[in-house]
């Protein structure tokens, strides 16, 4: 490495990472993030797209391994959150029921509550729409 | 310095393999995914439907395994470039499936100038031109610093962005706790409606409504504060102790782990990490030392 690399090496690391500072922050990339994750008022009114079973007795929620394919909590709610969007709720309905086997019944829907509430009372009155239904019976 | 880098090295590139080896269900979860839920970001932008399974495959079975080989320094160059190469692509494949992740970024760039630089195999590796960092050529010293603050500028770099996109997004309002109290919120909330479970402290910050702006502006003040770290030792110690306290708080609020960070690797190039490679070299001579005394001789 040459006299010059070594003092340019750490201005050269600093000029890269700070590089996203000149992007627009909410638009994100991979390695080079603006790091916008925790940064916007989400407000506590939320409609949180997600996929339940259908019991005799209401419902059961179901895993992101379920809905999505996935562990992750987060990957799974912008999969049903896109297909609600995308008018897709129906194809992903019928995923949902092969993972979880036939005879069961899906609903993917929206919920739309107070985030804030749910968190401290532990349950908040929600208004559910229902965007597919698929499985036995429905 | 010497010494230092080759801890990170083997901190970095070890922390890699671990973590493509514990997230490999994960990464071969993505072959079964619906090929429309795919979209190319960062360094596969240019790839519009998911690879193929044997792609995906070889990739998880290969990079910790170069990861590993780098960590030992062995075949350095290959190794190291094949790991960064293996860990870049895996975790841009995986971010490509509708939802970027953050808790990568600073591994792969680390990884990266670790490798743009053979010397950091230069001391306790398995390469042929391996020292124990004392008797280092001189020039190695004067290299060994400049990459080393490199990575340090790189992790304060990060969380030194974040905190300027909070402002950026929000505002001064971002430190008045509501911001905090909504995110916190809705990832729980989220977790709940998804079958996941919660973070365990996340309803009693939200109950305790008085502690949601001190929390921000400490959250915020670790992230701008973050370039300090690089003024001096002393500064680099009290920062970090406070980065890695930010993230426990995020982890008990809302159950989100940053394991690069969370263990200390993300902040070991601002400390003197290389302590824990002589104290393990010494014990390992004293080790030698006693089994050549106990052999029997004759």
């Amino acid at each position: 490495m040459r006299r010059w690399t070594i003092r340019v090496l750490p201005v050269f690391a600093a000029l890269l990472v700070l590089s996203p500072l000149v992007r627009d922050p909410t638009s994100d990339t991979y390695p080079l993030s603006t790091y916008p994750m925790f940064a916007t008022d989400r407000g506590n009114v939320h409609t949180i797209a997600t996929a339940v079973e259908r019991t005799d007795d209401g419902f059961e929620r179901l895993s992101p391994k379920l809905i999505a394919g996935t562990d992750e909590a987060v990957l799974a709610s912008v999969t049903v959150t896109r297909a609600v969007r995308l008018g897709e709720a129906d194809i992903l309905c019928e995923e949902i029921l092969e993972r979880i086997g036939a005879g069961r019944r899906i609903e993917v829907r929206t919920e739309t509550l107070d985030v804030v509430e749910l968190s401290v009372e532990g349950s908040s009155d929600s208004t559910v729409s229902v965007h597919a239904r698929c499985g036995g019976g429905s | 310095m010497t010494q230092r880098l080759a801890m990170l090295r083997i901190l970095v590139f070890g922390y890699a393999a671990v973590w493509t080896i514990v997230r490999a269900p994960h990464l071969l979860d993505t072959i079964d995914l619906a090929a429309r839920r795919f979209a190319g970001i960062g360094p596969l932008w240019w790839l519009n439907e998911p690879a193929p399974a044997l792609v995906i495959i070889a990739a998880v079975a290969l990079t910790p395994i170069a990861c590993g080989a780098a960590a030992l320094g062995w075949r350095y160059r290959l190794s190291s470039w094949t790991a960064v190469v293996g860990f870049l692509f895996l975790t841009t494949y995986r971010n490509s499936w509708g939802q970027i992740f953050h808790t990568e970024n600073l591994v792969a760039l680390h990884m990266g100038v670790l490798a743009l630089f053979p010397m950091a195999a230069a001391c306790w590796s398995m390469a042929d031109w391996s020292v124990d960092g004392t008797d280092a050529p001189a020039d190695h010293e004067a290299r060994s610093r400049a990459v080393v603050k490199a990575l340090s500028v790189l992790t304060v770099g990060t969380y030194f962005v974040a905190g300027v996109a909070k402002l950026r997004i929000s505002g001064f309002g971002w430190i008045d706790g509501d911001v905090l109290r909504h995110q916190i919120a809705f990832d729980n909330a989220r977790k709940e409606l998804l079958g996941d479970p919660t973070a365990p402290f996340g309803a009693l910050m939200l109950r305790n409504s008085w502690m949601l702006a001190p929390a921000a502006i400490a959250a915020i003040a670790v992230e701008l504060a973050a370039p300090l770290a690089l003024i001096g030792r002393r500064a680099a110690w009290i920062w970090a102790g406070m980065a890695v306290l930010f993230h426990f708080v995020i982890l008990a609020v809302m159950a989100i782990v940053f394991p690069y960070h969370l263990i200390g690797i993300a902040l070991a190039p601002l400390l003197p990490i290389e302590r824990l490679g002589t104290t393990v070299a010494a014990w390992h001579c004293r080790f030698r030392r006693r089994s050549t005394r106990l052999r029997p001789t004759g």
